[in-house]
């Protein structure tokens, strides 16, 4: 019982002093809760579902982010990894038997291998010309789909395959529990060591082999690592909705990805995550207007990149917070100085 | 025969039609300063890029403790022993100056050298201090000065912790008053102070530099370079002697 008490009082002083004291840190731990307790008041079998294939695609938008906009290496082809991860998942799980929790991670390897492939490659090029070859990638590997119909169902693409879990709940928190989980160690990634030097490599990738840094290694550590998650991504999808097609492949797949972490703000990892959460959903919830629905969806897209070119989140961060010019620690907007070292702020 | 520290054989680069460097030779020893001079487009920033293997030469090669470096990557380079700073800065903009820093004391050598120092952060910071730009760390290096961003690149390449360190044109832009204090903190470098605690001895240093009158206090021998080819080399005081020199260099309104 003491022990409890013991545990429920830190909890409670770490709440006190580490996250009421920053509105984004309160969202974030909302948003945490409110998925992790969304079946708790309903359980919509509708809702249930736009909200597991809003966290499968979060994943993936987070993985583009860890890649292109963190080491800069515009990646225009990113479904390739998705297509892989639910191609990989299908056929593992069809021809061979494996369950779902063997073949998602199978599948995700199978991308990191094909993140490999392309990566190597793309280690000399840069801007657009990697952005073009990287776009021609899931095409190639489309065409390679087209022409093995036997195996990989051709344009039907591979049906039939094990259902994620027994339930709609159940593959709800699956695809919640691996989002969150994740998302939290991309962006543990992007805050190590390790994502220094992505950040380096970005800004200057000369100054960085000039500080000794092998970045051949570290842009291929980059492109798996992205590879990983995308196709984590790709096989939760194909499970989930028990097909892995070529659509998972298509190009308006990968400009889709590129469009989610933009309208977020790239170089956030919590950027992409949150700009599914909300455009992934309002492209649903417009179905009933079917005609206008690009529309609206591409006006929407349009007015943020417009007016906040640095991405939604980022945008709104700076409207509640503001750092400290002095500690450059973060506080509420409504303070004048700083919480920690007392400086004024602005 | 008795090894050199660092030595240059024929070493040749061309861009196109332009002969940058020119059959180029040169050796030195673990203990000097070596300054390298010449009128702009003489070819020392060529030269040093093809020390680091930023570029490849045509022809030629260098030698350090005895190994051939020449078609070795830039960070293996790194990684032997030889820094570089850019001289026109190329700092990492958007990351704070402290990251900056970081990033080379990532580099194996570092990480290898400095293992007592725990924190990465605290060895990037005493990198900071010995350039004088220590109160800054929390900035983004984009607020930098130019004089900063200079003591940004020499904070950089002293972190990668280098037994030869090449610096090109490390008092460009400083005031005569920051000069002063630069010139101040290489010999201290080279003589194993303050930064150098690091080392078992300050690093041997190549550096460009126009501001004559500070290089020939710290440096023990000045190579004259014109057009790609070696003119002159000598002691500081045979260098101001020296009559090609005078000609193609100091009088042409250098003083
Ligand atoms: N990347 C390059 N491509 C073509 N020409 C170059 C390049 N770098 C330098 N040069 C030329 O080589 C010559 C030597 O340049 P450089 O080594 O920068 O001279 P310095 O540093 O002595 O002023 C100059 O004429 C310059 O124009
Ligand atoms: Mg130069």
């Amino acid at each position: 019982m003491d022990l409890i008490l013991f545990y429920l009082r830190k909890l409670f002083t770490i709440l006190k002093n580490e996250v009421l004291v920053l509105p984004s840190r309160v969202v974030v731990v909302l948003f945490f809760l409110l998925l992790l307790l969304l079946p708790v008041f309903t359980k919509d079998p509708y809702l249930l579902r736009i909200f597991t294939l809003t966290s499968i695609f979060a994943i993936l938008a987070a993985s583009w982010d860890l890649l292109s906009g963190f080491t800069g290496q515009m990646n225009f082809g990113h479904a390739l990894f998705f297509g892989v991860g639910a191609y990989g998942a299908a056929l593992l799980n069809k021809h061979v038997g494996i369950p779902p929790w063997g073949t998602v991670p199978l599948g995700a390897l199978a991308a990191v291998v094909s993140g490999l492939i392309i990566g190597i490659p793309c280690l000399r090029l840069r801007g657009t010309y990697l952005a073009l070859t990287t776009l021609a990638f899931p095409i190639i590997l489309m065409g390679v789909v087209f022409a093995f119909p036997g195996l990989t169902g051709g344009e039907l693409g591979i049906s039939g395959i094990a259902r994620l879990a027994g339930s709609r709940v159940i593959d709800y928190y699956i695809a919640v529990v691996v989002m969150l989980g994740l998302c939290t160690i991309m962006w543990k990634i992007t805050d190590s060591n390790t994502g220094i030097i992505f950040h380096a490599i970005r800004e200057d990738e000369l100054a960085v082999k000039a500080a000794g840094i092998n970045t051949t290694r570290y842009k291929l550590l980059a492109f798996s690592l992205s590879g990983f998650f995308a196709g984590i991504s790709g096989g939760l999808y194909a499970h989930f909705m028990r097909i892995a097609g070529p659509s998972t492949l298509e190009v308006s797949m990968s400009f889709q990805v590129v469009i989610w972490a933009i309208f977020g703000g790239i170089v956030t990892i919590y950027g992409p995550v949150g700009a599914v959460f909300i455009l992934f959903p309002l492209l649903e919830f417009l179905r009933f207007w079917q005609e206008f629905r690009m529309l609206m969806f591409s006006v929407v897209v349009l007015l943020i990149l417009l007016y906040m070119p640095d991405g939604l989140f980022r945008w709104l961060r700076d409207k509640v917070e503001k750092e400290c010019p002095r500690c450059k620690i973060r506080n509420v907007a409504m303070r004048h100085t700083c919480r920690v070292c007392t400086a004024p702020l602005d | 025969m008795i090894q050199s520290f660092l030595e240059i054989k024929e070493l040749t680069k061309n861009f196109g039609g332009l002969r940058a460097v020119n059959h180029v030779n040169f050796s030195m020893e673990r203990d000097q300063i070596l300054g390298l001079i010449g009128p702009n487009g003489a070819g020392k920033t060529t030269l040093l890029r093809l020390i680091t293997g930023i570029l490849k030469p045509d022809s030629g090669s260098v030698r350090f403790m005895g190994k051939e470096i020449i078609g070795r990557k830039t960070w293996d380079i790194v990684n032997m022993g030889i820094a570089c700073t850019f001289q026109n800065m190329r700092p990492f903009r958007r990351l704070p100056i402290i990251a900056n820093v970081m990033v080379s004391c990532l580099c194996p050598r570092a990480m290898k050298r400095g293992e007592w120092v725990k924190r990465l952060e605290a060895k990037a910071m005493d990198a900071l201090e010995f350039a004088g730009i220590s109160d800054m760390a929390r900035e983004d290096a984009s607020t930098l000065s130019q004089g900063d961003l200079k003591r940004l690149e020499v904070a950089r390449a002293i972190a990668t912790e280098p037994e030869l360190l090449l610096l090109d044109e490390p008092f460009g832009g400083l005031s005569p008053a920051e000069t002063d204090l630069m010139a101040k903190s290489i010999s201290r470098l080279h003589k194993g102070g303050r930064f150098g605690r690091l080392h078992s001895e300050g690093p041997a240093m190549i550096i460009v530099e126009h501001k004559l009158q500070w290089l020939m206090k710290i440096a023990d021998r000045i190579i004259v370079l014109n057009f790609g080819n070696i003119i002159a080399d000598g002691t500081p005081d045979e260098i101001i002697k020296n009559p090609y020199v005078i000609e193609a260099y100091l009088g042409q309104g250098g003083n």
